[in-house]
């Protein structure tokens, strides 16, 4: 173990489970994922069809790269299931067997339903926000997370965040989720579920299922729903881009600064947006050589102070270049970089080989629209905010009313936003459900101002400026919108069975 | 010109073309977006009408040259039907000696031959089954995605996103359709289009008995093989079925009326849950993917409304499949094209099967309608 030079890690109790036969040793509050990646296990499946070996991609439950078979059930996610004293994994090397002769866990699962005035599915920077400020306002709130912390993507980010106002300059991500996880912890109008999942709406209500400590089957029937579900990483079309080795850019950085595992030893970086910058800094602080930084366009698309700490640190940065195809046979050994023209066309003679074993994607990311979509919500493909996201008023109500978007969900931008629309959604929401008074609707206008007067100014978000005004709409438009919908022959959704 | 991108639509694009008729496709979203895509997969002959029988009979021949010439995905791996009530057997007994009749193999199977065909199924509660070793199943991704590579290799159109928005008459007969991306001329057009056929035919004041009623399916994530016909509760009226991914199939009965709408509803999950892990209890430990909802296009004879229509020359409707439409679409593909280019089709039965019998009063019965 090497020593960071910003997080302490403390680890849980160490206990020992069974991964194919072998006692291996693991921190309790881990993922199964990180335990085996400890011990320097790369591969976690292999593809049903050509048998090609499979790493793991995102680490935060989005992809389908490590189902494995967890005390022989299979196709578990093992990078969002904790790891447990004695547990058996397996993974997977062709499609999994479930004809289970034995005791099924599933026969433990309690029901319950639960009557709330506001549930917040994502516990990241939106949802945090959004459930503190309707909790401070009297709403009862259900908060519903995926992880087995709250704080979402900002758990694993070791920088320090630039002074937007009082959002949090200064302060280091890790740091502001254990601060809002407190003052959540705190609040007796708050209601937590970690390692839960909101499965879908239904004429019944919201299902979730929560995991820990016992498995529970949770119908909610809100008055409100906050959607926060974040985003996810996008991957990159290129030669064996299914190595192991090959992983999201957050996914190194769940490895590393929630867990503290090194995700390999020498590393390229794909993309050089805040998120390849940022992450090839946090590689150096982890110990990890960083070889190169490739950008396929001319210009570096971050901001410039993180591009400047890497360059000085020696991480050379190559603008107009890509990897076209990655190397090795059961792990990534180099990675062929090409340059490219100015119609996106890679120029023969050009290659350049990195000596490798770590390539990390960081090309983008898009919204996690599934939960919106399966509502019902009225959506719209998007390319400023990466891809598709739900219709939105001004006030951050999708075309159900009732039901509102907040953060990366209803587009890409960053962390200070997604506080920003938490706190408006969550005013949007206390005010449908009767908690408004004129100085909260001030705020909230305040909040607006400033978000798209003054924050989303910065020529950084110009992109992410445009696409949010294609996606926000007005009363009368989103009413316009239904309506030709409902014409296509759409059955969708109009009062919320959740709102009386 | 066919109106309607689903299985039916291009099928018979497809069977005109085999009679050297080039047609054009219009489609509202895109093929295979309608019910094509949400169907059950299910193909079988067994049916309780010599009409169903003949044209599904026809259908697995059918089925079988499109395995072979366009590469889809089918299988003759049976259906299963499983009885736990006498009344059931009694019923079902009636049914088999029908269909051992007219050429369709079924028969009673006992609960050890059972278990040989789903080896990991909890048979307590069962009586006894019946076995169709001539029904199957098939990919609807396949038929779509290789019949319209194909119908365009061989210079037919297949509009996406084009809908259709008005029949047009001339005192002869049609003149064509006006569509969202303009008029298109053609004085031979089919209705594939579900329950839309009602709608189009509206303002022709002509009058279709279709009726949308709600059904819900699930699917899992993928597995290994574990048995491979279409099983069918008769008591729940629920269905599994593993597709040739590995994932399983499963739809269940819950109580819907006719042109509600498409609510997502965790009564569903609940029963269809409830039904088949008494029978496979590991599918307690099966993650599921995906929910959808969609509409068996339902006749008051939950048969087909198949061929011209009588007082408008060059209209043909091809709706109202009551759940059948993707098995079926292959032999209506060809009747439809055979009404076409030789003025009769080659099923006979098919004759009974048009808009005329709602007027004459020659209803078609069946009990059986399911999967």
């Amino acid at each position: 173990m090497w020593s960071h030079p910003i997080i302490s890690f403390k680890r849980g109790k160490r206990i020992f489970f069974n991964f194919e036969g072998r006692l291996v040793e693991a921190y309790e509050g881990e993922s199964i994922i990180t335990a085996l990646y400890a011990i320097g296990v790369t591969t976690f499946s292999w593809s049903p069809k050509f048998k090609r070996p499979r790493g793991a991609f995102c680490m935060i439950g989005k992809c389908s790269s490590c189902l494995s078979t967890v005390d022989r059930v299979p196709n578990t996610r093992i990078c969002i299931e904790p790891v447990r004293e004695g547990v058996f994994i397996e993974r997977q090397r062709e499609l999994p067997f479930i004809s289970a002769e034995r005791p099924l866990l599933n026969d433990q699962v309690e029901k319950a339903e639960a009557a709330v005035d506001l549930l917040i599915i994502g516990g990241g920077p939106a949802g945090l926000h959004a459930a503190l400020t309707a909790s401070t306002l009297g709403v009862k709130v259900a908060l519903v997370d995926e992880g087995t912390r709250l704080g979402g993507q900002l758990i694993k980010q070791t920088h320090k965040f630039f002074g937007a106002r009082n959002y949090y300059g200064g302060v280091r991500g890790f740091e502001i989720a254990e601060k809002l996880s407190k003052k959540i912890e705190g609040s007796s109008n708050i209601l937590v579920y970690r390692n839960a999942t909101a499965y879908g709406f239904f004429h019944e209500g919201v299902g979730v299922i929560a995991r820990h400590p016992k498995p529970m089957n949770i119908v909610f029937k809100p008055r409100a729903v906050i959607v926060c579900t974040g985003a996810m990483e996008r991957g990159l079309e290129f030669e064996n881009n299914d190595l192991p080795g090959i992983m999201g850019a957050g996914g190194a950085q769940t490895l590393m600064n929630q867990y503290g595992v090194k995700p390999g030893d020498k590393a390229l970086v794909v993309g050089s947006g805040n998120v390849g910058l940022i992450v090839s800094y946090q590689l150096l602080q982890a110990g990890v050589e960083v070889r190169a930084i490739v950008e396929i366009t001319r210009s570096i698309g971050g901001w410039f102070v993180h591009a400047a700490k890497v360059v000085r640190l020696g991480v050379p940065i190559y603008l107009g270049h890509s990897i076209v195809k990655a190397i090795g046979s059961r792990h990534v050994e180099e990675a062929v970089v090409q340059a490219f023209d100015d119609q996106m066309n890679p120029i023969p003679g050009t290659e350049k080989r990195f000596n490798v074993d770590l390539v990390l994607l960081a090309v983008g990311l898009m919204p996690d629209y599934t939960i919106l979509s399966q509502a019902g919500c009225i959506m719209k493909w998007i390319p400023e905010l990466g891809g598709l996201v739900p219709l939105r008023t001004m006030y951050l109500e999708t075309s159900i009313p009732g039901l509102y978007v907040a953060g990366d969900a209803a587009g890409i931008e960053e962390a200070t936003t997604a506080f920003i629309e938490g706190e408006v959604a969550a005013i949007s929401a206390a005010e449908k459900l009767g908690y408004a008074n004129a100085h909260l609707l001030r705020k909230r206008e305040e909040l607006l101002n400033f978000l798209w007067n003054e924050y989303r100014q910065a020529c950084v978000i110009e992109r992410a400026r445009v696409g949010k005004l294609k996606a926000t709409v007005s009363e009368e438009e989103m009413e316009e919108y239904w309506e030709r919908s409902i014409a296509n022959g759409l059955g969708l959704p109009r009062s919320p069975y959740t709102l009386q | 010109m066919i109106i309607g991108g689903g299985s039916v639509g291009l099928m018979i694009s497809y069977y005109l073309l085999k009679k050297g008729v080039k047609s054009i496709v219009i489609e509202r979203k895109y093929p295979g977006s309608g019910n094509t895509y949400k169907c059950a997969t299910g193909i079988r002959a067994s049916f309780t009408s010599k009409e169903h029988i003949a044209l599904m009979k026809r259908s697995i021949e059918l089925w079988s040259e499109l395995r072979d010439e366009l590469g889809v995905f089918y299988e003759r791996s049976g259906y299963l039907w499983l009885l736990s009530r006498e009344e059931d057997l009694r019923t079902f007994k009636t049914y088999v000696s029908f269909q051992n009749e007219l050429g369709i193999p079924t028969k009673i199977i006992d609960l050890s031959e059972v278990k040989c065909l789903a080896p990991t199924i909890v048979i307590k509660d069962l009586l006894a089954a019946v076995y169709d070793p001539l029904a199957g199943k098939a990919s609807p991704f396949d038929l779509i995605l290789q019949s319209w590579r194909l119908l365009v290799e061989k210079g037919c159109k297949v509009l996406a996103g084009v809908e259709a928005k008005k029949i047009l008459l001339s005192k002869k007969g049609i003149l064509g359709v006006e569509t969202s991306a303009g008029f298109i001329e053609s004085s031979t057009v089919v209705l594939a289009t579900a329950y839309d056929t009602v709608k189009l035919l509206e303002p022709l004041n002509i009058s279709v008995p279709i009726e949308p009623v709600p059904k819900h399916a699930f699917i899992t994530e993928a597995y290994r093989d574990l048995f491979k016909p279409l099983i069918i509760d008769w008591t729940t009226s629920s269905y599994i079925v593993q597709t040739p991914h590995g994932n399983f199939l499963v739809g269940s009965e819950i109580p819907e009326r006719p042109s509600d709408k498409l609510l997502n509803r965790l009564e569903f999950l609940r029963k269809a849950s409830k039904v088949w892990t008494k029978y496979f209890p590991w599918m307690k430990e099966a993650y599921l993917l995906r929910y959808w909802t969609g509409y068996y296009d339902m006749t008051p004879d939950h048969h087909p409304i198949i061929g011209p229509l009588d007082d408008l020359e060059g209209l043909y409707i091809a709706a109202g499949f009551s759940g059948h439409g993707f098995m079926m679409s292959p032999s209506v593909g060809e009747v439809i094209a055979d009404w076409i280019a030789e003025g009769r089709p080659r099923v006979p039965e098919a004759l009974n099967l048009s808009m005329s019998r709602f007027k004459k009063g020659k209803l078609i019965k069946e009990i059986a309608v399911f999967g």
